[in-house]
């Protein structure tokens, strides 16, 4: 096998593939299927400051190649994810990466510092993007100033690596992630779920009590790999390509587009063992080629693109 | 505030396993009885569900749809009711297709408790899981009673299979089978301090035995059937609302739960308004 370490900043990741927040739960759910520590990483459910219930049902459905969720950003809370969850995921040898959300700078302040106390997190990564909640979340990250202050105030806050996911509903996400880059932004994650909406016809009713719902899944793959491809033109710091990965082609594309690692998501629900695969998967084609995981990043991109 | 995300302690790992379809046994168009190998076997118990999806679907229906066991061990079986994309590709399958069957999940039916007599109450397709326990019950040498309805005699799948292993009441709304009207109609006069209930079905027939049991304190489990994308407590797509604030997530917390700890009146078992989306 080569070598699939990657370079996000100064974190070393084992290999390209991480799981997405939300959709691995607090990696110990998978503890049946493998061993989650042979992953480049895994992104938390989003810890607020105070445990939160979420969204009444319906709170998902299927769409076409895809599906809505609006959860509401149901967790534990950052307090019990440190004393409950981190510690066994630090024995194993889990690279947690703690997805944190908060509807004020100050509480996404609060969390870091928290985050900053404890041993075993690897990065932090700002959600600024939740399309599900009515305070906070995606109004950060529509607007560069916002999302600016935000990973400013975390980045005075710890000395962790700080990730920041992107909305794909931000008119200008571009001007949104170097405005991040600016505020000291580790990396960029590219791009959180869009909103959408579905109708029951027989009812006539709108299926989500929420109304709308982040779409992901495969219906979103291409919408999120044109955005990481031009994220990574106007980048310096690494991008992280989150949209629709299902497959180790699927994740071949994000990184030959330049991203640095991809993230899977609602692949998960479909295969719980689909993250592992595509771990597997790309060591193998990387090994057919004989080039290093870090080689195939960009490789897709005409010189000097 | 309890852990929201914590699975119950699991009683045998869950495993994904890829099985080919041994037989599809159809009852009309619209019920189907599906029976896979799975040589390794699957410790499945009465009550646990599977998440199962054809292996060869791609991207669309996308998710695995969450179904009671019929059976468990080598060969492994559900019950399907014709509703959407997913089951309308399972009412097609041909033995040797391939299907992901991803279990088991989910917690068993409880234990009954000693001096009861178990009463099953099951609508339609939820009579799946219940059809498990009377076989389960019916080894060990306990017969149970149980009503069954539907809206007319084509909704009763496994009729006949659940009347050699209990006491059989039949209700159909339309009277074409047993008693007309609904599985309510018989309960009054077989609910006592000496039954405890186990239901399975829509969410409003079980509201309605949960009320019924609810005012003569009888016990009553409800086996719930919510939307849910992972099956193992990652989504969080499958609350239901918990009396008392909060809620119960169908995949991890049940599917069997004690019907008293559910507020039946609101979440996805009350009719769905669209005004709650309003605000």
């Amino acid at each position: 096998m080569t070598d699939q370490s990657i370079q996000i900043g100064n974190l070393t990741l084992k290999n390209p593939v991480l799981t997405a927040s939300g959709t691995f739960g607090y990696g110990l759910e998978y503890d049946d299927f493998y061993d989650v520590a042979t992953l480049g990483g895994i992104c938390t459910k989003g810890l607020s400051r105070e445990p939160r219930y979420g969204n009444p049902p319906e709170r998902i459905c299927e769409t076409p190649a895809g599906m809505l969720n609006a959860i509401g950003l149901a967790n534990v809370g950052v307090e019990f994810f440190c004393k409950e969850k981190l510690p066994t995921l630090r024995e194993r040898g889990v690279t947690v990466i703690a997805n944190i959300f908060a509807s004020s700078v100050e509480d996404f302040v609060a969390i870091t510092e928290r985050l900053e106390s404890e041993s075993g997190v690897a990065a932090i990564e700002l959600n600024v993007s939740c399309p599900n909640v009515s305070k906070g979340g995606i109004e950060f990250g529509r607007d560069p100033k916002l999302a600016a202050q935000v990973t400013a105030a975390c980045k005075a806050a710890t000395k962790l690596p700080l990730w920041v996911k992107m909305s794909p509903e931000a008119g200008d996400i571009v001007g949104v992630a170097k405005a991040c880059e600016d505020a000291g932004a580790d990396a960029v994650t590219a791009i959180n779920t869009i909103r959408g909406m579905s109708i029951d016809t027989d009812t006539g009713r709108v299926r989500l009590a929420n109304r709308t719902g982040g779409l992901s899944g495969p219906a979103l793959r291409p919408i999120a790999l044109r955005i990481v491809w031009d994220l990574v033109g106007a980048l310096k710091i690494p991008v992280i390509g989150i949209g629709g990965v299902f497959s180790t082609r699927d994740a071949l594309e994000f990184l030959l587009a330049g991203a640095s690692a991809i993230q899977v998501g609602t692949a998960n629900f479909s295969d719980p063992l689909a993250a592992n695969k595509i771990r597997l998967g790309i060591a193998e084609y990387c090994a057919a080629r004989g080039v290093a995981a870090s080689e195939l990043i960009g490789r897709g991109r005409p010189e000097g693109a | 505030m309890p852990d929201l995300s914590s699975p119950s302690p699991s009683r045998t790992p869950r495993r994904q396993v890829t099985a080919p379809l041994l037989r599809r046994d159809s009852m009309g168009n619209a019920y189907h009885v599906l029976t896979f190998d799975v040589p390794e076997g699957m410790a499945a118990l009465p009550g646990q569900f599977a998440m199962v999806r054809g292996a060869e679907w791609g991207d669309a229906p996308l998710l695995p749809r969450p179904m009671s066991y019929l059976s468990g061990g080598t060969r492994p079986s559900i019950l399907i009711k014709v509703f959407g994309e997913g089951t309308i590709r399972m009412a097609r399958a041909i033995p040797g297709e391939p299907f992901e069957i991803l279990g088991p999940l989910g917690n068993t039916w409880p234990s009954i408790t000693p001096g009861k007599r178990p009463l099953l109450v099951a609508g339609g397709v939820g009579v799946a899981p219940l059809l498990y326990l009377a076989r389960a019950l019916s080894a060990e040498g306990v017969k149970p009673i149980a009503v069954y309805g539907g809206r007319s005699h084509r909704d009763l799948p496994l009729n006949e299979e659940l009347a050699d292993v209990s006491d059989l009441y039949i209700t159909t709304e339309d009277g074409s089978r047993g008693a007309s009207g609904r599985v309510t109609l018989a309960l009054p006069e077989l609910l006592s301090e000496d039954v405890e209930v186990f239901t399975c079905g829509p969410d409003r027939m079980m509201a309605a035995v949960s009320e019924l049991c609810a005012a003569r304190d009888v016990r009553c489990i409800a086996s719930l059937e919510t939307p849910m994308a992972c099956g193992y407590g990652v989504c969080l797509g499958c609350p239901v609302k918990r009396v008392g604030g909060g809620y119960l997530y169908a995949c991890t917390d049940g599917p069997c739960i004690d019907a008293r700890s559910i507020d039946w009146g609101e979440g996805s078992h009350a009719p769905r308004r669209v005004e709650r989306g309003d605000r």
